[in-house]
């Protein structure tokens, strides 16, 4: 081995050791290349970094001491659930300590006869129903991700699913949580009861990706499992066809549990991979799931098939059994992975549009698709309007990630520009960055480093993420002219 | 219904308060008196800002100016079967704004989410002036920081309000109440554990020793649950909801001083004396009592929930007595800070939402 190389970083990173071996007792730090290596991006694998050290915490006493720590030096934090995240929100920080809250992985109570669970933030979000399931109960919001994802990951990006459209998203479902500020300090913030005195500090929290406070604690929801569930596949000749459905589904005064809309390419691929019984020729196809008691659900299932058969879908199939039922929504849940065998890589939008746009926008993302000679399949929550294009492409050919980069961002700026949102339900983080700088003017953004101040007036949690910097939205105006109008247009450029 | 965009006067004149030094107190349709009112000499009215903006019910969206008046709103959603499932209160001349504000949510509120639930995006006007827009009119946002739903409850501490859009949902197809006797007028047990039944609950209350059980949903499903629950059906207690929504009922007609505590429904019983409605299955609980503001705070505390003042003090004069729970600690400091970042000049509702929110401004205190 060669000599170690004393760089500015190194020595960084020796004093983070040093500082915190003080305070923590061993074998809860990493700071090594390979140890640190598996730290080193989310799910956004696209980008990547290196942290100066990696810190596994066990109580909440040791994540206090080391944000104290952090503070008083400071040093930025970066706090890691499973890594899951689609947007790179826990990317490292490489003058920064990478709080990792793998080891907080207890329930530590489940109450069934008052219908909750609370639990550590490293909890995965199935293991809570898996836990509530014996005795009825289950936590609603069901991301994609969710035999992965943690519960203080879903808290921190608000994450939704496929069933959010009727129950929510994780700010819906989450009672209270104990956060630990920059200061070290321990707060509870909500309770056992439906509001709190004072600001509804609950709702902010949620999705603030990590840079007001940690969550270290999460009191959750738990509902009663509906007694009867159905499921209704129906195919179209096209995704305008299955668009229109949607809205007339809802018109008809129908709150399906799930509304889940895939096009031919998505189709194509999820069964493939998961041989779940989808109609291969069909243009677009939707899932619509009903829940509640047995004479409700049964009477939804026929209103919902006669909206459907009114709008043109070319079949109609109800799923025989509880076997069906789920081997269907397989299907669905595995679209990202199925849609990854067609290429060596795909990149996931997430923008968020109302509905009525959704055959203009898809009509100009395919128009793009061609232009940049990049196939696009589709993913939709359709009854939330919430839009997961995934681009294929190969990064080993040169420029080819950066080309997808800028058709994702261009399908965001759509989005944004019909009315919707750059991101639905995976976060900012530093993928949607420059976008924000297009969906918030710039008192809307000084108003959000405002919030943050209150929290973090030096910015040492997760520093960079979730809201563009002024200087940097003058820098992606440069790139990103909009109408010919340059964002920002009285700061310098540089 | 009027259609009025008064954003650029509303803007003139925190402009000019701003310019002036002098605070100001915002108002709706001036029906919440009850819940207090800032100290300022002068008053904003949102009532002239008022309309629909936006309102496609196949997208269950509404987008809506401050001052539009509830009664409008409703009448609005309903003639396309819809309605705000967070049973808004129907104080006089409410307006959306002012209950967005005040963040309140009806007896539905348990079973079908609250008023911050709802809101999907705001436009608002803060401190320095500045006219921001925060979410959107699509159900799934999480660009940015919630600043729409932290408004939401925040006594318009943070900032003039001026439009919202909510989701929206259809107005179930059959309501119906049943209605029992219990042993005594705090036994709420029963109520209590209704919101882990699968069952369309809707609300859930008792009052005297009257229990209410509300069910919404299709004909089948609301016949069918009713036989599994307690209570006959009695076609004449519909009318309790509403008069329960908007505090209508004789209970709230009090000379006592008329608390609203806030705790998980599976609380026990508070320590505290007086009369009891139980709302929220449980979870609301409206006291009329002599005790003193600290017991109930107190009491309330205790119980890991909160307690607010409704209306005067039968005892104390207006301004002396807390209406919120007081916060103390990191709590009240990372609250007031909040406050700072949207309001540092305190031109909004001054002393209205917890007072303890506008002692002098951090950087003030740094700074002298």
């Amino acid at each position: 081995m060669g000599p170690v190389l004393i760089t500015q970083e190194n020595q960084l990173r020796q004093q983070c050791v040093d500082g915190l071996s003080a305070l923590l007792p061993e074998g809860l730090m990493l700071s090594s290349e390979e140890e640190l290596k598996p730290y080193e991006s989310d799910g956004l694998t696209a980008f990547r970094k290196t942290p100066l050290l990696v810190v596994l915490p066990e109580t909440i006493e040791q994540v206090s001491a080391v944000l104290k720590w952090a503070k008083a030096n400071e040093v930025p934090v970066v706090a890691r659930g499973a890594g899951t995240g689609l947007s790179g929100g826990a990317l490292p920080h490489e003058q920064g300590i990478l709080l990792g809250m793998a080891k907080f992985t207890r329930i530590l109570e489940l109450n069934p006869e008052h219908g909750y669970a609370r639990v550590q933030p490293g909890v995965r979000n199935l293991a809570i129903s898996d836990a509530a399931r014996p005795y009825g109960l289950y936590y609603a919001p069901d991301p994609s991700s969710q035999i992965a994802c943690t519960i203080g990951g879903n808290v921190a990006e608000n994450s939704g699913g496929v069933h959010c459209l009727k129950y929510g998203l994780t700010v819906h479902n989450v009672l209270e949580i104990t956060v630990v500020t920059i200061d070290g300090e321990i707060l509870t913030i909500g309770s056992g009861a439906q509001d709190s005195a004072g600001y509804d500090l609950l709702a902010l929290m949620h999705g603030s990706e990590g840079m007001l406070a940690v969550t270290v604690e999460v009191l959750v929801k738990l509902l009663p499992e509906p007694p009867c569930t159905r499921l209704l596949m129906a195919s179209f000749a096209s995704v305008e066809d299955a668009g229109n459905a949607v809205g007339a589904v809802i018109a008809e005064g129908i709150i399906p549990a799930g509304l889940e809309l895939m096009d031919s390419p998505a189709i194509v691929a999820a069964e493939a991979f998961a041989q779940c019984g989808y109609p291969t020729d069909a243009a677009a196809l939707l899932l619509c799931e009903l829940d509640g008691l047995e004479e409700e659900v049964v009477e939804q299932i026929e209103k919902a098939s006669s909206v459907f058969t009114r709008c043109n879908a070319t079949k109609l199939h109800i799923a025989a059994d509880e076997h069906e039922r789920l081997l269907l929504w397989k299907g669905r849940k595995s679209a990202f992975p199925a849609v990854g065998r067609l290429a060596p890589d795909y990149y996931c939008i997430d923008g968020t549009i109302p509905r009525s746009q959704l055959s203009h926008v898809l009509k100009q993302m395919s128009i793009w698709s061609d232009e940049y000679k990049l196939p696009i399949a589709n993913v939709f929550h359709a009854g939330d309007g919430n839009l997961h294009p995934l681009i294929l492409f190969d990064s080993n050919i040169p420029g080819e990630l950066q080309r997808t980069e800028e058709l994702g961002s261009k399908i965001l700026l759509l989005c944004v520009e019909v009315g919707g949102t750059v991101t639905g339900e995976h976060g900012v983080g530093v993928e949607k960055i420059g976008e924000m700088c297009v969906q918030f003017d710039q008192n809307a953004l000084l108003q959000f480093h405002a919030v943050k101040a209150a929290f973090d007036p030096q910015t040492l949690l997760n520093p960079g993420k979730a809201v563009p910097t002024l200087q940097r939205c003058a820098e992606f105006g440069a790139m990103h002219v909009h109408h010919g109008e340059l964002p920002f247009p009285e700061l310098e450029r540089f | 219904m009027n259609n009025n965009d008064d954003t650029a006067a509303l803007q003139d004149a925190v402009q000019q308060a701003r310019d002036t030094s002098s605070a100001i107190n915002l108002q709706g349709g001036g029906s919440k008196s009850f819940l207090g009112k800032g100290s300022a000499a002068s008053t904003i009215s949102t009532l002239n800002h008022s309309g629909i903006i936006n309102y496609e019910p196949t997208e269950l969206v509404v987008s809506v100016r401050a001052g539009t008046l509830l009664t409008d709103l409703t009448a609005a959603l309903a003639a396309n079967g819809q309605s705000l499932p967070f049973e808004p209160p129907q104080h006089d001349r409410a307006t959306i704004g002012g209950v967005l504000a005040c963040g309140l949510s009806g007896p539905a509120r348990p079973f079908k989410g609250s008023a911050r639930d709802y809101v999907l995006g705001i436009r608002m006007i803060n401190g320095q002036a500045q006219h921001l827009r925060f979410g959107g009119d699509v159900m799934k946002n999480v660009a940015g920081y919630d600043v729409s739903r932290l408004q939401i409850g925040a006594y318009g501490s943070l900032g003039l309000l001026l439009d919202a859009s909510m989701k929206v949902l259809p107005v179930p197809q059959q309501e119906l109440t049943l209605v029992s006797t219990r042993s005594s007028s705090d036994d709420y047990s029963y109520i209590s554990g209704l919101a882990r039944r699968a069952l369309p609950v809707t609300a859930a209350a008792v009052h005297g020793n009257i229990q209410y059980i509300r069910l919404s949903g299709t004909e089948a499903a609301v016949k069918a649950a009713a036989n599994q629950l307690e209570g006959d059906v009695d076609v004449d207690s519909n009318a309790f909801w509403p008069a329960l929504r908007d505090q209508s009922l004789d209970f709230f007609n009090t000379d006592k001083t008329l608390w609203r505590i806030s705790v998980a429904e599976y609380a026990s019983v508070l320590p505290l004396s007086g009369d009891w409605l139980y709302d929220w299955a449980g979870a609301q609980r409206w006291l009329c009592t002599e005790e003193s503001p600290e017991a109930v705070f107190a009491a309330a505390a205790a119980a890991g929930g909160h307690a607010i003042r409704y209306g005067i003090d039968s005892a104390g004069s207006e301004n002396q007595v807390p209406r919120f729970q007081p916060l103390s600690g990191t709590a009240q400091r990372l609250q007031k800070r909040l406050r700072d970042s949207f309001d540092a000049d305190r031109l909004f509702n001054p002393g209205q939402f917890h007072p303890e929110f506008d002692v002098e401004p951090d950087h003030e205190q740094a700074s002298s």
